[in-house]
């Protein structure tokens, strides 16, 4: 049970490293055109 | 507008730009793509200006003044009903505003404006007070734009969607654990643990409510995201509370789970919203983008050199590339060239022009590079005339739309009220639920619902229509056409093509009737007279094997006569009048005629009429099983309006009508009771047109600003009417059924709500929820003209 008393606040860290890396994603254009990948069979490449 | 578009005089004169630099070197930075800095400047740079704004001459009392300017601006930070009249009362009184009005659902503004009494920049700053951005309407749309909206949109759903599925996590031992069995300390641990997760969900996911509600309240007014403000700000200090101090007056109840969740959902809401609208603004941007910003020019030593279209002239040589559109109407001097102009008909068949024939701004051409002179530009194209017509429409308030709008600012007083009074007889009855009905009645209400409601749906149909070909003018022509139970066709150039068509042909003794019309048809070939179009058409009609070599020699036009032409033995053939052909007329019945005759005498006689459109008669069909019923009518003689509404099926005939005997038809009908919409090629019965309910303009020749019809179709297609009319209906069902739903919800959760039946993260639901459901539904609307097409 005591371990739940590191877990937990490693958890909350955890949220903001994982929020962290999607602004990163998200900066990086990842999400700006999500159609992309699903149009890629109908290109000739 | 009616009036003729003038270049403008341009407001701001150069001397009032900041001293010391030349004009070019102060709007030299913001060539190429846009940027707009805060001090707004680019708003009066006139090459920018054309992007968005037409001029009116001004009224001939005060010839020395410069006019009006009107500009279409997107409003940047709006989300309901309220924020536009916070706008439009932000400019109303400024000096130099004639005035504004925004439209909600597609956020921009409708400014008419005096350039020689204000600029636009200090216009904009005067909006940007209030926490509002004008932007250019090109520079709005422009990808970077949207995209750090659409970005940050995302960002602050997942921040309050990751934070919430945490929170969560920490919540569920709390409901689960008995009264104690979970040891104090942990669950304080979870408290914080729940509560530094909601820190950012609060004070960044949230800001655009906090946003919108501080900017509300600082200019008096209600707006839609007060009562929502409120909720989280609430819900969030009472648990920080309970959090901290377990033991103290707000009891030791936390909501942080509650609370990231209707966040949660309310900016999921928000997003997919905002998605759906730039879909319905899609459909209008599809067509406003056309337009390529660059073009390759020829320069005076025969090279060519990119400049952008801004600084194009008429007269100018460009070359289009395969696949490029077309930067302005002119001429294609190249041989021939494959264009596609589903601008004007919504239908993407290539068209062949040749040498000398014109082309349309936005149109593309399909095939090899094209050179062309371009004769008109910017705002005096038929493209530019289109997306015009197009964005006084969006722009426009059809009258349900009003009367929500005016709904929505008391209601959402009584619901500030209604939560208090919940809030305070909870409070005596169970401290612990009084918060959580009082949140959740400032949560649940949903009055976006009820202002999205129209003007979404009629946006949507626009949108359709106009990919199809047809533009509609106002959107409050929707509701007008959609209760109609009559419509009334004009003859000449609606029901008939202009052209004539060959109805007989007599010949003397020994000739066929088709050795006639070849001979004929040999004469007329060079000539652009209707009747000779006739009968060369009905020529290669019955012979399309071309190619005989012409036996005729020295052929001659004499204007309103006829066509002469010597034959390999000398001898004169003429066709054309019968004074022309030394004949006396044939006065049997009073169709057009042409003649044939040759040193003989007679030859021929050529019987013509009016050529009926193709689909007039399963239009007439189509309209009367959609129980309406119709009217020809005509200033036309009695027997040729009678044969051409025979040919079609129309119900009743009224022929050799004066526009005044016309106007008095419509008005008799309009006297039984009949509503009445009027079908006409929009030039020549302007009165008509405008006293019927509705109208339509057919056909590409009138200009469109000053077609007087609510509807304009510009592919020809005459069952467009009906497609239009289906349209109009199923638009004005889904009003219906947006505005029953809307009310119904509101009408049923409010109380829900206020008797402690429903949850706060449920409302949240609830809300995000109504909105999507009335957009989503007026979604439905933008497929329908292709699947009936």
């Amino acid at each position: 049970m005591d371990i739940l008393y590191l877990l937990i606040p490693l958890s909350v860290l955890l949220v903001f490293v994982i929020i962290g890396v999607f602004w990163w994603a998200l900066q990086s254009g990842q999400f700006d055109n999500i159609e992309r990948e699903g149009e890629r069979v109908l290109r000739g490449d | 507008m009616n009036k003729a578009l003038a270049v403008p005089p341009v407001g701001p004169s150069p001397e009032s730009l900041p001293a010391g630099e030349p004009v070019d070197d102060v709007f030299g930075a913001h060539r190429g793509p846009l940027t707009v800095t805060d001090d707004f400047t680019v708003l009066d740079d006139p090459v920018e200006q054309q992007e968005f704004t037409t001029y009116e001459p001004a009224a001939e009392a005060s010839p020395g003044e410069a006019g009006v300017a009107q500009s279409v601006l997107l409003v940047q930070g709006m989300y309901c009903a309220a924020c536009a009249d916070t706008v439009e009362c932000a400019l109303q009184d400024l000096p130099g505003v004639e005035s504004a009005r925004v439209h909600a659902a597609t956020r921009r503004l409708t400014l008419r404006w005096d350039p020689a009494q204000a600029r636009l920049s200090d216009l904009a700053q005067a909006v940007g007070r209030t926490g509002y951005r004008l932007l250019p309407l090109q520079q709005a749309l422009s990808i970077s734009e949207r995209l750090r909206e659409t970005r940050m949109a995302l960002w602050r759903l997942f921040v309050a969607g990751f934070c919430n599925m945490q929170v969560m996590m920490y919540a569920w031992p709390a409901y689960v654990a008995k009264p104690g069995e979970m040891p104090a300390d942990l669950e304080q641990l979870l408290r914080w643990a729940s509560w530094i997760l909601s820190v950012p969900v609060v004070t960044f996911a949230s800001g655009p409510f906090f946003r919108n509600a501080w900017r509300d309240l600082r200019l008096g007014h209600v707006g839609m995201d007060t009562p929502v403000s409120i909720g989280i700000l609430v819900t969030f200090l009472v648990s920080t509370a309970a959090t901290f101090d377990p033991s103290g007056p707000w009891g030791h109840e936390v909501w942080f789970d509650s609370l990231t969740m209707f966040v949660f959902f309310l900016l999921g809401g928000r997003y997919l919203e905002h998605k759906a609208r730039d879909r319905t603004a899609g459909a209008l941007d599809t067509l406003m983008n056309r337009l390529p910003e660059v073009c390759d020019r020829q320069a005076a030593e025969g090279r060519f050199e990119t400049v952008s279209v801004r600084r194009l002239s008429v007269g100018d040589v460009v070359r289009v590339s395969a696949g490029q559109a077309f930067p302005g109407d002119g001429a294609i001097l190249s041989d021939s060239a494959t264009v596609d102009e589903a601008l004007l008909t919504g239908e993407s068949h290539p068209v062949t022009r040749s040498a000398g024939e014109s082309v349309v701004a936005g149109s593309f051409n399909l095939a090899g590079p094209v050179l062309m002179r371009v004769d008109r530009l910017g705002r005096d194209t038929r493209f530019a005339q289109i997306v015009a017509l197009m964005e006084k429409a969006s722009t426009d308030k059809p009258r349900l739309a009003v009367l929500a709008d005016r709904i929505a600012a008391p209601f959402l007083v009584i619901v500030l009220l209604s939560a208090l009074f919940a809030g305070w007889y909870w409070w005596q009855i169970d401290h612990s639920k009084a918060l959580a009905v009082a949140v959740a009645v400032l949560i649940v209400t949903c009055p976006c619902a009820l202002s999205l409601a129209t003007p979404a749906a009629m946006l949507t149909s626009a949108g359709a229509l106009a990919r199809r070909g047809t533009l509609v003018r106002r959107l409050q022509a929707f509701e007008s056409l959609a209760g109609i139970d009559a419509v009334v066709f004009d003859k000449t150039g609606t029901l008939t093509h202009d052209r004539l068509e060959l109805e007989s042909v007599r010949a003397r003794e020994g000739w066929t009737s088709a050795m006639v019309l070849s001979l004929a048809a040999e004469l007329a070939q060079g000539s652009l007279h209707p009747v000779s179009r006739g009968i060369v058409a009905a020529a290669k009609l019955a012979n399309p094997m071309e190619g005989a070599p012409s036996a005729l020699g020295d052929c001659r036009e004499l204007a309103g006569q006829g066509l002469q032409a010597l034959r390999a033995d000398g001898t004169v053939v003429r066709l054309g009048s019968a004074s022309f052909c030394g004949l006396a007329a044939d006065t049997a019945n009073e169709t057009p005629k042409a003649y044939l005759a040759d040193a003989d005498g007679w030859l021929a006689t050529f019987e013509l009429r009016e050529g009926v459109r193709e689909d007039a008669r399963a239009t007439v069909a189509a309209l009367h099983d959609l129980g309406v019923q119709t009217w020809l009518l005509s200033g036309d003689r009695q027997a040729a309006a009678e044969r051409v509404g025979r040919e079609v099926g129309v119900g009743a005939v009224i022929a050799g009508a004066t526009p005044e005997r016309k106007l008095a038809e419509l008005e008799a009908l309009q006297a039984k009771g009949r509503r009445v919409a009027m079908v006409g090629d929009g030039l020549n019965d302007g009165p008509v047109l405008a006293r019927a309910h509705t109208s339509f303009a057919l056909g590409h020749a009138a200009a469109l600003a000053q077609a007087q019809s609510d509807y304009i179709i510009q592919g020809g297609r005459l069952m467009d009417v009906v497609l239009t009319l289906r349209q109009a209906r199923s638009t004005m069902r889904i009003v219906r059924q947006n505005l029953v739903w809307a009310a119904l919800y509101n009408a049923v959760s409010i109380p829900m709500a206020l008797v402690g039946w429903m949850p706060p993260w449920l409302a949240g639901l609830g809300m995000a929820g109504s909105s999507l459901l009335v957009i989503g539904n007026a979604l439905r609307l933008a497929g329908s003209t292709r699947a009936r097409a």
